[in-house]
């Protein structure tokens, strides 16, 4: 959601420029503006910082703090390990292969998924009927919690007795013999297929909205000079969608990085960690393992790795749609 | 090519369009059906005829659950958190969007990074150390030890799309006020805001989703089952009934409903808040 | 209530949100509402039974005690297992436990009792202790003290289908692991799905491991292997080899890497359902069949975990554990005299008529009426060594390595050489 109007940014500003005629404090009225200014940017902004600074900050730091040590939870971590917890993770094979199906995740989503919510939006965005139906149905799955889903899907795909073999049967694949969550083989690619059930219906409506922004007289006019459909999509919507393509990238790249509830009700991570992600390592460590501090090194590693990746990304690729975020401090005073 | 195949070409990409979105559609909403038609069968049934209609349409399972408290007070509990959770997060970054905004004051973009450094941290991490905040604070089994954090996490994308759409007020129009002797608050409380109804609801609604789904931080805040939400309710269901899917599956279903009904009331907002967003940039 | 010369926090902490702990405020000389010299207490009673038979008899219990005891109340929070697990890794983290909890005793209990989190029953439970079966304590039993007591004991073994095991021509119930080995091959070549076996979770699949290296190296070899945090020996290696023996086999059902114990098509309800020949399980196994299953009733039997060709553990060894309660640090004295009660001969009884729980009171087997439950009981209580489940008895780290690195063995992804020294590294990372 946030995309729309972090794109609208540029605009909006070039509008209003912030802070239009309160610079230049002189004399005792002005000076007495700018202290009452203060006490406004004080007073709207502090209950913000307050519960930010509390509730998300205080917890990074105090997970980036305990990462140093060895540490089950018990009392005040006290075995100062310096980076050891990190040294051990990048040897941890069940780590590494966090990283590996989080990038295996990444991919099919940006393969497949979303250039499949790409094309739905595409032919939604077609005069068609039944059309706001089809759009409020793609869309559904996303309002629906991760644990219920999770519960549904475990039963749909339950092996032997749930409905996906049935349907495999019906169509005469049921000689095929897949077991969906059950082998670390299939394991991967079924969650994928969860996930794309109940997320490219947000990223088809993101692209709809891109795609509704798009002036009809522009693609008329490339249907005039005698560009074809694929064409003009190539041509014109595609590199129109631009910033909309990139944010939706973006949602998608943080949300594998980070994906946990899914998982967690579904498989756990198993079998034999074949569906393991970062936070569900970190989960296992941190809750069954009372290893906490390894526990935090991970946390502090997926933090980093959403970090870097958002910073890259805002510097290189979304430089041109996202106004203020991380990148742009500069220019701006 | 003359205008007749031309017609013919049309129509029969405009019917495997529509097979298309059909199929699509078939697929998204057959798990929905079949965990509402599994609820109206018996478990041994749903073994031997996952598929079909129910042969008998056994109500026990639905009604039973309607029927129990504990439901009813789960939908409660999951409906104060979500309203009580949005109405802080948008009051709180509505002021700080407004700021962030139209104010110009040293370490501006320090502190506006600083909020979207939240963005990358995602709640699962957080959520041991989360836990001693909330004890130290004694707001166990307490509902603002989930409104509260979830606010403070949900502080970073409201503040970013409310910042954006704030921006896009025109300066004249702050100018005019406070020369018609509007204080900051005044404009922002009798001008900005309304004007700005569209966003609100937008992120309003997305605070209100992301309440309702979360799982794991009610479930280890709230002991008392008095105040578990819809997500912990299903979970215990689970391992509580676990010899009956049917009724496990017609708890879903029921679960499910509040949000789809919500989703179709509040649909304008999520996404007509978008759609309105994408066309004005 | 005459709380201001406590602090909020300590209040709450020590007698739990709305609970009046008498020794405190009989500390503190303020107990201004003293109605008559037994004030009211509310007891916290965290327990993981959500499931019948328990789900009926916790309650009714506390609901005896509480009508024995006016003054007392006793709160239950039944949990489900995994959240529960969750909750108290929280909470233990944060120092406070809840009143009454329920423990699996071992490495976790262990754990909690270093943080200084638990309270030591030793002394309270010396004049009782006596009547409850002495193997039922020994999970809770940490440097000659006591921490917790006892609701329920017992072993794991092989439930088998007899129905399966006579079409297949499996005369008697296989004693040695070659034997075992045999009946399996049977059983594929009679087509009927020899184990069923819950891969998702991991535990049932380390009974195999742990029950092969018992019968190989003794329970002695495993507290020595626990003292020296060394799992690379010989008996560790040997029982993974044997392990695979099994697995090369194609023993389990199909999709048992995804399936759970306790649903409508997990391990339970396989042999409930006679899908599968036989499960290696702990003494619920047969009431978990009836409720996830239809339950196989007569046609269920017992058998002890096979012995293996030149191993030094002795057959009338045992793998196996139960649950029990303890009691959080701050615990009021009621909670104590609680849990005599609810270990009590009458309230073992009614446990064991369940058929869902083996008796840890003497003078409860009576109740036993289900000849499988009496077998396993009699052959826990002549054993001559009781290993608890390695899962509960090692720190929680080594426990869910063993899990970890079995069901990679199990599911062809870790050589036997590899489980022992995963194992041994994590353990001496501890």
């Amino acid at each position: 959601m946030a995309l729309s109007a972090l794109k609208k940014d540029p605009s909006g500003n070039a509008v209003a420029p912030p802070a239009r005629g309160r610079r230049a404090p002189r004399g005792t009225a002005a000076r007495r503006r700018s202290f009452r200014h203060g006490a406004t940017v004080a007073a709207f902004l502090s209950p913000a910082l307050l519960l930010f600074a509390l509730l998300v900050l205080v917890p990074i730091l105090y997970a980036l703090y305990t990462s140093l040590f060895k540490w089950g939870g018990f009392g005040a971590p006290e075995t100062f390990v310096g980076l050891d917890n990190f040294t051990a993770l990048l040897q941890d094979e069940v780590f590494l292969g966090d990283l590996w199906r989080g990038f295996v995740l990444i991919a099919l989503s940006v393969g497949i998924q979303l250039p499949f919510a790409l094309s739905m939006a595409v032919l939604l965005n077609q005069r068609l009927r039944g059309r706001a139906f089809y759009r409020l149905l793609f869309f559904a799955p996303y309002v629906l919690s991760e644990v219920i889903t999770g519960v549904l899907f475990t039963m749909i795909f339950s092996p032997d007795s749930g409905l996906a073999d049935h349907v495999l049967d019906l169509v005469g694949l049921g000689d095929l013999g897949i077991t969906w969550f059950a082998s670390p083989a299939t394991v991967l690619p079924t969650i994928f297929l969860v996930m794309t059930w109940k997320y490219f219906g947000f990223h088809m409506i993101l692209y709809l909205a891109g795609l509704q922004s798009i002036p009809r007289d522009v693609l008329e006019a490339a249907a005039i000079d005698g560009a074809g459909a694929w064409q003009r999509f190539r041509h014109v919507t595609l590199p129109l969608l631009g910033p909309t393509i990139r944010i939706s990238v973006f949602l998608s790249v943080i949300g594998a990085i980070q994906l946990f509830d899914l998982v967690w009700v579904i498989t756990a991570g198993g079998p034999v960690h074949a569906s393991e992600t970062m936070a569900i390592t970190m989960f296992q460590f941190g809750f069954k393992r009372y290893q906490v501090g390894y526990a935090s090194a991970i946390s502090v590693v997926m933090f980093l790795i959403s970090f870097v990746f958002a910073l890259l990304y805002q510097r290189y690729v979304l430089r041109r749609d996202l106004e203020g975020a991380v990148t742009s401090m500069r220019g701006r005073r | 090519m003359n205008a007749r195949s031309r017609t013919a070409v049309a129509a029969v990409r405009g019917l495997s369009t529509h097979a298309l979105i059909w199929i699509v559609g078939t697929v998204v909403i057959v798990p929905l059906l079949y965990g509402l038609l599994s609820g109206f069968k018996t478990t041994s049934e749903l073994s031997g005829n996952p598929f079909g209609p129910p042969g008998e349409w056994v109500t026990e399972n639905y009604t039973e659950l309607l029927a129990s408290g504990s439901f009813w007070r789960q939908i409660f509990n999951s409906t104060f958190i979500a309203v009580a959770t949005a109405l802080v997060t948008v009051a709180v970054s509505a002021l700080a969007a407004y700021v962030f905004a139209r104010f110009a004051f040293r370490g501006r973009e320090v502190v506006f990074t600083l909020f979207t450094i939240g963005l990358m941290f995602p709640f699962a991490v957080a959520i041991l150390p989360l836990f001693l905040m909330l004890r130290a604070f004694d707001l166990l089994d307490n509902p603002l030890g989930v409104i509260l954090p979830q606010a403070a996490f949900g502080l970073p994308m409201t503040i970013i799309i409310l910042r954006g759409f704030f921006r896009t007020i025109p300066g004249e129009l702050e100018e005019a006020a406070i020369i018609d002797g509007c204080t900051a608050f005044g404009f922002f409380w009798r001008i900005l805001l309304p004007m700005a109804r569209p966003a609100l609801a937008t992120v309003s609604v997305l605070a209100i989703v992301t309440s309702w789904n979360n799982f794991f931080l009610p479930l280890l805040v709230f002991t008392e089952p008095d105040w578990w939400t819809i997500p912990v309710g299903v979970q215990q269901f689970k391992g509580q009934y676990a010899q009956d899917t049917a009724r496990i599956l017609a708890y879903v279903v029921l679960a499910m409903a509040p949000a789809l009904a919500f989703y179709s009331v509040a649909e304008r907002q999520l996404i007509g808040g978008l759609t309105a967003g994408a066309t004005k940039g | 209530m005459g709380t201001e010369p406590l602090s909020r926090r300590s209040f709450l902490t020590a007698a739990g949100l709305a609970a009046t702990s008498v020794p405190l405020l009989g500390a503190c000389g303020g107990d201004s509402d003293d109605s008559g010299g037994s004030s009211k207490v509310t007891i916290e009673w965290w327990n993981i039974a959500t499931t019948e038979p328990g789900k009926t008899l916790w309650p009714t219990a506390a609901r005896a005690y509480e009508a024995a005891h006016p003054n007392v109340q006793i709160k239950l929070t039944s949990l489900e297992n995994d959240a529960y697990k969750s909750k108290m890794t929280a909470q233990t983290t944060s120092g406070k436990l809840p009143d009454i909890f329920h423990t699996w005793g071992g490495g976790v209990l262990e754990q909690q009792v270093q943080a200084g989190l638990v309270k030591d029953l030793t002394g309270g439970v010396a004049p009782w202790i006596g009547s409850l079966l002495p193997i039922s304590v020994q999970p809770y039993q940490f440097g000659g003290k006591t921490y917790a007591v006892p609701y329920d004991i017992g072993m794991v073994g092989f439930w088998y289908n007899k129905a399966h095991f006579a079409k297949a021509g499996i005369e008697s119930p296989p004693a040695t692991w070659t034997e075992f080995l045999d009946a399996v091959r049977k059983l594929k070549t009679a087509a009927i799905t020899p184990i069923a076996l819950a891969g998702k979770e991991k535990w049932p699949g380390h009974y195999y491991w742990s029950y092969l290296a018992i019968r190989i190296g003794g329970v002695a070899a495993l507290k020595q292997a626990a003292e020296t945090k060394d799992f690379s020996g010989a008996p560790f290696v040997q029982a993974g080899q044997r392990l695979k023996e099994l697995v090369d086999l194609a023993p389990f059902q199909n999709g048992f890497l995804g399936a759970s114990y306790p649903t409508t098509d997990g391990q339970a309800a396989q042999m409930g359902n006679g899908k599968a020949g036989m499960e290696l399980m702990g003494q619920w196994a047969p009431n978990v069949q009836k409720e996830m299953g239809k339950g196989l009733g007569d046609g269920l039997g017992f058998f002890p975990f096979p012995t293996v060709e030149g191993g030094q553990g002795a057959p009338a060894e045992v793998f196996g554990g139960g649950g029990g309660n303890a009691l959080s640090k701050d615990a009021p004295a009621e909670a104590l005299d609680f849990l005599k009660f609810f270990a009590s001969v009458e309230n073992d009884r009614k446990r064991v008529a369940s058929k869902a729980f083996l008796p840890i009171a003497k003078g409860a087997e009576t109740a036993l009426t289900d000849p499988n439950l009496k077998t396993v009981s009699q052959k826990l209580n002549t054993a001559t060594g009781f290993q608890l489940f390695l899962d509960q008895a090692f720190p929680p780290a080594v426990g869910q390595e063993v899990n970890d690195q079995v069901a990679a063995l199990i599911a062809g992804k870790a050589s036997p050489e590899q489980v022992a020294q995963a194992v041994t590294k994590t353990a001496k990372s501890q």
